[in-house]
Order: C-alpha cells, then structure tokens, then sequence
C-alpha cells in the first residue's frame, strides 16, 4: 500500500513537475550557455565530432566583456531602472489612494469608477499607442524618459488600484474603528493603521508594476529613437539584431544582465509576493 | 450626514490623482483615435479633413484584414486552450504543501517575470537560428517540415504560439493557484468524500468553483492575443510574416504614419474586445467580488 502510494505519487506528482520546470527554465539555460559559449563553438557545425550542443567547456565571459565596453548596453540599464522606478512610484501612489477609497469609502459612483477602472486595465496597448504617439510629438516628449513616465501609468495605475483594493478588503474594518474611537481621522488612521499593514499587498503592488514597466515593449518601441535612449527589451532587440548579422554571445549576455534586477526582486520578495497574491490576514 | 458629505470629498481627494492620470494618458487617446479614424490624417498630406467611414470601408474590403483576423482568432484559441490546461495542471500541482514549493514557485513565474524582449531572442535562437549557427541545419529542417505541411509562415506561426504559452502558461498558473487557495479547503474534503476519482473531483468541483478565475484567465488571454503586438513583433525580428491585427496597425501608424487607417485598424479591436468583457460579466459576479 505505501509503496503504491510513492509509485503513484511520483507518476503524479513529481515526474509532471520535474518536466515542467524543466520546461520552463530550458530557455534560461540555453541564454546561459549561448552567452558563455565563445564564438568559434556558437558557429561550429552541428555534425563536427566535437559538437557539444548542450554545454560548453570552455566558458569565456568575452561577450559580457563586449556587451559592456562595445554597446551603449549599461545606459540602457539605467534608463530601463529609471523609468521603471519613477513610473512604479507615480502608480503606486495613485492606486494606493484610489484603492483605499474605492475599498472603504462609501460615496456615490463608487461602484461605476471601480468598475471603470478595471476595465480600463484591460485596454490594450495596442489600442493606445497611435494616439499616444501623436499626442507625445506634440509635447515634443519623443524620444525623452519622460514619454515613458507618462504613459507607463495607464496600465499600471489601474492594476495596481485593483490589486490594492482586494487586499484593503482583506484588512479587518475593526482595526480602522478601534483608531477612529481613539481619535484619529480617517485619513490618519489610513495612513497610520491601513497603509503599515498593508505593506506587503503594498510590495506586492510595487514589484508587478516594476516587472511590467521594464518588460513593457510596445511604447518603449514606438517612443524612443535613439539608441542610447533605449531601455533593455528595445535596445537588446533592436541594436543588437542588425540586418542579418546576429551577435548571438552578446545578444544572450545582454538578455542575462538585462533581467538581474527583475530576478533579484522576485527572488527577495517571493514570500511577500505569495502573500499579496493570497490574501492577508487569513483566518 | 455631513459625515457623508467628508467621506464623499475625502474619496474623490484619493481618487483625483488616479483619475486626472487616467482621462488624460486614456480617454483623451481614444477619443482622439476615434475622431482619427474618420479622417485621413497621414504625415504624407497636409492637414486632415473628414472622410467619414472610408477608413473602415477600405479596411473591410482588404483581404489581409480578415487574413489578419483570422490569424489573431486561430492565435487566440490556439494559445489560450494550451494555456488554461497547462495552467490548471501546475495550479493543482502547485496547491499541494510540498518542500520544493518556493523554488518551483519561483522557476514557474520567472517566464513571466523576466522582460519578454530578452526571453524572446532566446526563444528566437531556438527555433529561427540564422544560417552560420551550428545547428541551424536542425532547426532548418524543422521549419521546413512544418511549412511545407502547414504553408509558409507556419512556423513563425508556431513559434510565437510557443512563446506566448511558455511565458503565459505560467501566469495563468499562478493565477489560478490563487484561485484555489481563495477556495475553502472544507469544499475539497467534502469533495474527496463524494466523489469517486480524481477526474470527477476536477469536472464537478474544482473547476466550476474555479470560474471566476479561469474566465479572467481567458479573458486576459484574449486581449493579451487580439492585442499581440510585442510577441509578434519580437519573435519574427520585425519582419511580418504573418499579420496580426496589431502589427498590421503598427506597420500603417508608426512606420508609414497613416493615422486615420491605422487608428481604424486598431478600433477594429473594440467590438471584440466589448463582446468578450460582456461574455466575461455574465459569466461570473463583477470584478469586485474577486478576491486579489
């Protein structure tokens, strides 16, 4: 019987798991190997006797060297940082407040502008980026982190409101009372009550919204001109892939370097993460 | 009643910020599209006059437009049926206490998390190497195989298929594991009880109790296929060997700036869009009753 039962839990449960993760990560590992592979291996014949599709042996970091020195790849950095940054604060502000109003405050069309707002999050892009495109020429915004900045906003602020008021509604109403019988405003009990414990909805919030802007393509692709205005997703696409030659060992180190800070914060935060995403205070 | 009155003023202070953000980077743009669409504002002519429905007439009468639409529709079902089942099996996988937990966690959301535009040139080198790589000869045999059964395009077809349920895949995964941990564990134990096997259990319990999630899950993958730009663009290097809607408006608007079609091109969208976010409220209680 426990035998059966291990038998069966390895059928289920781990064999489907260990292919999906497998599944997933392959294309990581392969931007590894592509990035440390020096490039006489990365255009060697798939029949050569010494042919080592799935690994390499001798790993050289002279594509992170180039893809630092070479390319304008470091100020793409900092332009992806901060644009993310800015936008993420701008919406984390605005959906914050809007959040608490819409979870906790009773008034009218409070349900209507709930409503909008979410749809609102589900415009795409693509319905947007022409009008925006006229309408950032002519604020001569082009070409600027501040294109970027502005319209980053329009998914993210209603994302993260919605986000925010289904955690604020997680929040006991008791806890708000027993400050207000004490003495404090609403808006003090909000920003002293409320906000602390919703610190990791708050976080939560905070790192889909930095995910989302330093992965955003379409506007960054429509807005921005120059290459050394780019930010990571445009720039490793568009500069790195000239005409037909492919700097493949760059291209991958560059697709590495370019998602570390993303990966750090998942990696930071993952706990806080599961239990934005979960709900707060259960039970 | 005047403590109405300051709760009324203090939400509309908290909403301002939101709002003002949101009219001006939202309503104002569509407004503008929409008045676009009925003129011919182009960078090629000086000003712009009204031409009424000609934009849309023009459109209707292109076959790529339905060639398009037809694309995005296959793309949308292909996409979406490997999504959802791929999802709701790491959901369930995912639900049970396990020690790696965490770890998968992680390694199941990094295909979300990390930027599409990187991913995507891995993805590209996979399965569209160019010829001086060393195995491009693999690869080229695949794509040949595959176009020369399915017609031309088809593997650019595939491939983007693939990377949009590799990286939304996950998404939905996790989506619907917090739809299941919404779910009171009790439902689960009386379930386990009354039903026979497994299959039953995920036919009459888990999934109809999981469909608020699972009809945002199919929304979203709808707007995020009718509304594929980014992927499209990507995986095929910016040459179109197949259109989509949105990379046929991309190609009118920003690259040969004729607005007035291109905006005409993109409104096309909001039909579908509408009926699909009308099907999605039947389909489960407003968006307010789901938890986050």
């Amino acid at each position: 019987m426990v035998i059966e039962r291990r038998w069966k839990k390895w059928v289920y449960f781990y064999i489907p798991l260990t292919l999906f993760v497998i599944g997933t990560l392959f294309p990581f590992y392969w931007m590894f190997v592509t990035a440390i592979r020096p490039d006489a291996e990365l255009y060697r014949s798939w029949r050569a006797a010494t042919n080592t599709p799935f690994w390499t042996l001798q790993p050289t970091l002279d594509h992170f060297r180039d893809l630092l020195e070479k390319t304008t790849f470091p100020q793409w950095l900092w332009n992806t940082f901060f644009i993310a940054c800015v936008s993420t604060v701008i919406s984390l502000f605005c959906g914050l407040l809007a959040g608490y109003a819409l979870a906790r405050l009773k008034f009218p069309m409070a349900g209507m502008l709930g409503t909008s707002i979410f749809v609102t999050y589900l415009v795409p892009p693509t319905l947007l980026f022409i009008p925006l495109a006229d309408i950032i020429r002519s604020f001569q915004l082009g070409n600027t982190p501040w294109a970027l900045i502005l319209t980053y906003p329009t998914f993210l602020i209603p994302f993260s409101t919605w986000l925010l008021m289904g955690y604020f509604k997680t929040i006991p109403k008791e806890l708000e009372e027993c400050a207000r019988i004490d003495g404090a405003t609403r808006f003090g009990a909000m920003i002293r009550i409320i906000f602390p414990i919703a610190v990791p909805g708050i976080l939560s919030a905070g790192i889909f919204a930095f995910t989302l802007s330093w992965n955003e393509f379409i506007y960054a692709l429509v807005f921005l001109s120059s290459p050394e205005k780019k930010t990571v997703p445009v720039g490793v696409v568009s500069e790195l892939i000239r005409g037909d030659i492919y700097f493949w060992g760059q291209l991958m180190a560059g697709a590495l370097l370019g998602s570390i800070p993303v990966a750090l914060v998942y990696s930071f935060f993952v706990e806080y993460y599961v239990t934005g995403l979960t709900g707060s205070v259960k039970g | 009643m005047k403590r109405g009155g300051a709760d009324t003023r203090l939400a509309y202070g908290l909403m301002a910020p939101a709002l003002v953000l949101i009219i001006a980077v939202m309503a104002y743009p569509v407004a503008w599209e929409v008045w676009t669409s009925f003129t011919n504002f182009s960078v090629r002519s000086e000003g712009r006059a009204f031409v009424g429905l000609a934009n849309y007439r023009a459109m209707l009468g292109d076959p790529l437009f339905w060639w398009a639409l037809a694309v995005t529709i296959v793309y949308f079902l292909v996409t979406t049926t490997a999504k959802l089942a791929l999802g709701l099996g790491m959901a369930l996988l995912l639900a049970r206490p396990s020690r790696l937990r965490a770890l998968v966690f992680l390694a199941v959301f990094l295909p979300w998390a990390y930027p599409g535009g990187v991913t995507v040139v891995a993805w590209y080198w996979m399965l569209n190497p160019p010829l001086i790589t060393s195995y491009s000869l693999v690869a080229g045999t695949l794509k040949h195989a595959v176009d020369s059964t399915l017609g031309p395009g088809a593997w650019a077809f595939v491939s983007v298929a693939l990377f949009n349920v590799w990286r939304g895949g996950s998404f939905t995964a996790v989506f619907l594991l917090a739809g299941l941990n919404a779910i009171p564990t009790e439902l689960f134990d009386y379930a386990a009880l009354e039903t026979r096997s497994a299959w039953q259990r995920l036919r009459h319990v888990t999934v109809p109790l999981l469909r608020p999630f699972l009809a945002l899950a199919v929304f979203l993958s709808f707007t995020g296929a009718f509304a594929d730009l980014a992927n499209v663009w990507m995986l095929t290097g910016g040459r179109i060997v197949f259109p989509v809607i949105g990379t046929y408006a991309y190609w009118l608007g920003i690259r040969q700036g004729q607005f007035g079609e291109a905006a005409a091109w993109s409104l096309s969208l909001v039909p579908l869009l509408a009926l699909a976010l009308l099907v999605l409220f039947r389909w489960f209680d407003p968006p307010a009753e789901r938890p986050a």
